[in-house]
Parts: C-alpha cells; structure tokens; sequence
C-alpha cells in the first residue's frame, strides 16, 4: 500500500475497550478523507473483532493486539488475541430463524464480520487467534 | 463519543417510540429491552425504535433487539427501525432482521406505517 498510515495498540478487557479502536479508526479515515459509509463500515468490522477477540480468548486477562493499515484506497485490520484459540470450521453461521426461538441469541460476530469485510482470515491455533479483515475503501 | 446509551421513550397515539443516544452495546441493548418490557406487558405492541444518534452497535446489544422481535412476533406485534446509519442498516440486514422487522426512513413515517 503507497502513503499508508498503521497504528498499533494493545487493549485491555475493559468494558467499551473497543471504542478506542472505533476512534482511532475514524481520525485516521478522516486524515485521508475516507467516505462516510466506508467509516460506518470499518466501525463495525472492528467493534466485532474487538469484542470478539476479548470474549473467546479464554484468557484470565485478555489482552487484544490491534493494528491498522489504511490508504486511500484499502483499510487492514489485524486483531490478536492469546487464548486458547478455535476451530473456525466448528463454528456454524448463526440464522435468525433459529435464533429467535434459541435461549442463546448471540453469536453473530464472525458472520458480521465476514459479510461486512472484503477479505477475511482467521488464523487460530493453541496459542491463540490471529483475524485479518481487508476492506476495499473506494 | 458517548459510551453510555441514553435512552427516551414517549407513547404516541398506541405506539411506543425508543429513541437512543450512543453506543447499543450489551448494556445499552439491555437497557432497551427493559424499557420494551414495561410497555409490552402494559399491551403496547407496536414499537418504534429511532437509531438516528447511535451510529456504533455490536452484535450483542442487537441479539437484545432479536429478544424484542420474538415477543413482539409472538403477540401479533410489530418493530420498526428508523433513522438508520447505513452501516448499523447493513448490519441488522446480514442478521436477518428485516425479515421479521420493519424499516423507515423517520419515526413520522413508521407512525403512518402503523396507521395502514
């Protein structure tokens, strides 16, 4: 990516630690003059891989690392986390048939984040999830 | 930006209209469930929730929305979103909401919606 600008932190498990990201998502957007809707967009994309990240790690003190790579043209989201890790393949995309009758109506993350995204990998084993999100901003 | 939903209710004619302030995150989707439930179980079923002020969510705040749906389509009842950021839009349609909801542009219009 030319002229790209990254920014690197690492989020502790407290509560609305996500909208850090959201906020530094959106000054860096706003430095290179990003659309409206494609903010709206990586708004959600990262408030998802946050909490995400956070809630399955497993960890005692979950720690998240977040980087960001934005140009013009192309926003990279990188989330971290060192859990216990997962078998994305286990993990079935949830149906708001079945959720609305489902004691547990929770579980959309992934889907979001898949739909939501240009590019999308999940990179998880025993020492923890590595989840890259690409999204196309023009 | 605020962190803490703020959250107004006001009934008109027979609908109860939800108008949010902020983050709808687990406590803030709480927060509007609570303020569903007191009116539901008084009979108010049609339910306007206005989004226009919270441009964040997150998919557990809105798994409280799914609760609210269920009722409502339970009860013959009906939710209608306004004022929709288009990415908190594009959110509740890859979840299906709106096949189960109703979406207008204002909280006029979902009035009239309900006067059909």
């Amino acid at each position: 990516m030319d002229h790209d600008i990254q920014l690197k932190m690492s989020l502790p498990n407290i509560a609305n630690i996500e909208l850090v990201a959201v906020e530094a998502l959106e000054r860096m957007a706003q430095h290179l003059g990003i659309n409206n809707e494609k903010i709206g967009d990586g708004r959600i994309l990262v408030t998802e891989a946050v909490i995400n990240a956070l809630e399955h790690s497993g960890q005692k003190r979950p720690t998240v690392r977040v980087e960001f790579t934005m140009t013009k043209e192309k926003l990279a989201i990188f989330v971290r986390d060192y859990g216990k890790g997962f078998k994305p393949e286990e993990i079935e995309d949830p149906n708001i048939n079945e959720k609305l009758s489902a004691v547990n109506k929770r579980g959309w993350g992934l889907k979001l984040m898949k739909s939501m995204s240009d590019d999308f990998l999940i990179e998880s084993n025993q020492n923890g999830t590595k989840i890259t999100i690409i999204k196309n901003l023009i | 930006m605020d962190q803490e939903l703020k959250l107004t209710s006001e009934l008109k004619n027979d609908c109860l209209v939800l108008t949010t302030s902020g983050y709808v995150n687990n406590s803030g989707g709480e927060k509007i469930a609570a303020e569903f439930n007191k009116h539901f179980s008084d009979g108010t079923k049609k339910i306007i929730l206005n989004l226009a002020d919270s441009k964040v969510v997150n998919s557990i705040g809105i798994s409280f929305l799914i609760e609210i749906i269920e009722k409502l389509n339970e009860s013959d009842g009906k939710l209608v979103f306004t004022n929709l950021d288009p990415a908190v839009e594009k959110t509740l349609t890859i979840m299906g909401l709106f096949n189960f909801a109703a979406k207008e542009n204002s909280v006029e219009d979902a009035l009239k919606f309900f006067e059909q």
